[in-house]
């Protein structure tokens, strides 16, 4: 027989069991499916161990990673945050002086109530303790009343209006508020509940609801709840005394007519408020 | 000067927003943005020598006018009712929402107006109008601007008294 044919025989006696299996194997790595079967079970342990083991295996590794990203992007960092934070801080403050205002109001109350130190420093400085503690209140800083609209119910028709800057055309200003306030009490459906105050940052809107029309106050700085009633008194007195004209004139006059009376009650005189009322004077 | 409420409303996509920018800003986009809740703006337009402040209510569209929350109503001295010429379903429920609006607004002027008359023909119009429960005041394009100023002026007009 000849020697190369001996060999191959004897090759394939030999290598036959490592021939099928290697088919096998080949078969395998070749079908996507079979392979699929194969591996996903050793890549899923892989995963399951990858994510329990992940923050103490790469942990310094992300740390480090990050430590360079916040390094490098500080300044992007502080333009995304910065807004949010600091919008966040305002608040916080404006809260918090909020609290202190009527904390230090209800303190000067009491320390200036009639009693034997009332009554020693009546003497001594001729001066009514109430008066006195009404005087340092009046000084605290408070909100500030920058406009006020006299606003006609459903249609939102300006009926007038004063302002201590120029803003957006008022009749729109007008006519939006009309419409959130008619959104806010239509969705709600509270009744006969209506929208008392809008509020958006350290400004607030008070609205005070009379008969036809209604009267929105926008305010800066932060008002307690005794401001805010003590502003509530404040239009509702204007309404009485000054709003018993005709407010719809055809001509419009009334409009300037109007303009006039909330400038010199709210804008040019603090006499014609009670002690501890809004600032409504002219920055 | 006077100032009075002239709400828009209509079904959604009938072009109220169209006629309100048209009238408004003198401008259409074909970009269709569903409005959301209301949007008021103003325009002053003179009239035989006299001034008007027409405050315009664009109210976001409803299939009925009984969705519309009522308080948007309120205090109108005008109301336009649209409808989409090439969109029947804009006009089926023309009738009761009609009713719907008189009964609730006294003594409103009401409009009836046939917006997108650039899409359809003059045949098509015919067959629109004998199908309508009530006849249109006025047909108008928000894209080409026909009969757009012309609607608003004579309700300023007719506010004017």
């Amino acid at each position: 027989m000849d020697e190369r044919l001996l060999m191959n025989k004897l090759r394939e006696i030999l290598l036959a069991e490592d021939r099928e299996e290697l088919q096998h194997l080949k078969k395998t790595l070749d079908d996507p499916q079979l392979l699929s079967q194969k591996i996903s079970p050793i890549l899923e342990e892989r995963l399951q161990f990858f994510k329990e083991n992940f923050p103490v295996e790469f942990r310094l590794a992300v740390e480090d990673i990050i430590d360079k990203k916040l390094e490098s992007s500080r300044e992007e960092l502080l333009e995304i945050i910065y807004p949010a934070l600091g919008q966040m801080i305002k608040k916080y403050i404006q809260h918090q002086f909020q609290l202190l205002k009527e904390s230090i109001e209800e303190q000067i109350r009491n320390t200036f109530q009639v009693g034997i130190i009332g009554r020693i420093r009546y003497a001594l400085f001729g001066v009514k303790p109430q008066k006195m503690a009404e005087d340092i209140l009046q000084k605290l800083d408070g909100p500030v009343v920058e406009e006020i609209f006299i606003i006609e119910h459903h249609s939102g028709i300006l009926l007038g209006s004063a302002s201590r800057q120029e803003t957006m055309d008022l009749d729109m200003v007008a006519g939006m508020l009309t419409a959130i306030k008619a959104f806010v009490e239509d969705a709600f459906r509270r009744g006969s509940e209506k929208l008392e105050s809008v509020q958006y940052g350290t400004f607030s809107i008070h609205l005070e609801n009379f008969s036809s029309y209604y009267i929105a106050a926008a305010i800066s700085g932060s008002v307690s709840a005794k401001e805010r009633s003590e502003l509530s008194d404040s239009l509702a007195k204007f309404a009485e005394s000054e709003l018993r004209i005709n407010l719809k004139k055809r001509d419009g006059s009334s409009h300037y007519e109007i303009k006039r009376r909330l400038e010199k009650y709210f804008f040019k005189t603090s006499t014609s408020l009670p002690a501890g009322k809004l600032k409504t004077e002219t920055l | 000067m006077i100032s009075k409420k002239i709400v828009l409303t209509g079904c959604f996509g009938v072009g109220k927003t169209s006629l309100f920018n048209r009238f408004l800003y003198q401008k259409f986009s074909e970009k269709y943005l569903s409005t959301i809740g209301v949007k008021v703006d103003k325009k002053v337009v003179e009239i035989d020598g006299r001034k008007i402040s027409l405050l315009i209510w664009d109210v976001a569209g409803e299939v009925a006018q009984e969705k519309v929350p009522q308080s948007y109503y309120l205090g109108a001295s005008a109301v336009i009712y649209v409808f989409d010429l090439t969109r029947p379903s804009t006009y089926l429920n023309m009738q009761s929402d009609l009713d719907y609006l008189g009964k609730m607004l006294k003594s409103v002027t009401l409009k009836v107006v046939g917006n997108k008359v650039d899409l359809v023909t003059a045949e098509q119009i015919g067959m629109v109008e004998a199908e309508l429960p009530h006849p249109a005041d006025c047909l108008t394009s928000a894209k080409t601007g026909e009969n757009v100023e012309t609607l608003f002026l004579s309700i300023g007009k007719e506010l004017l008294g």
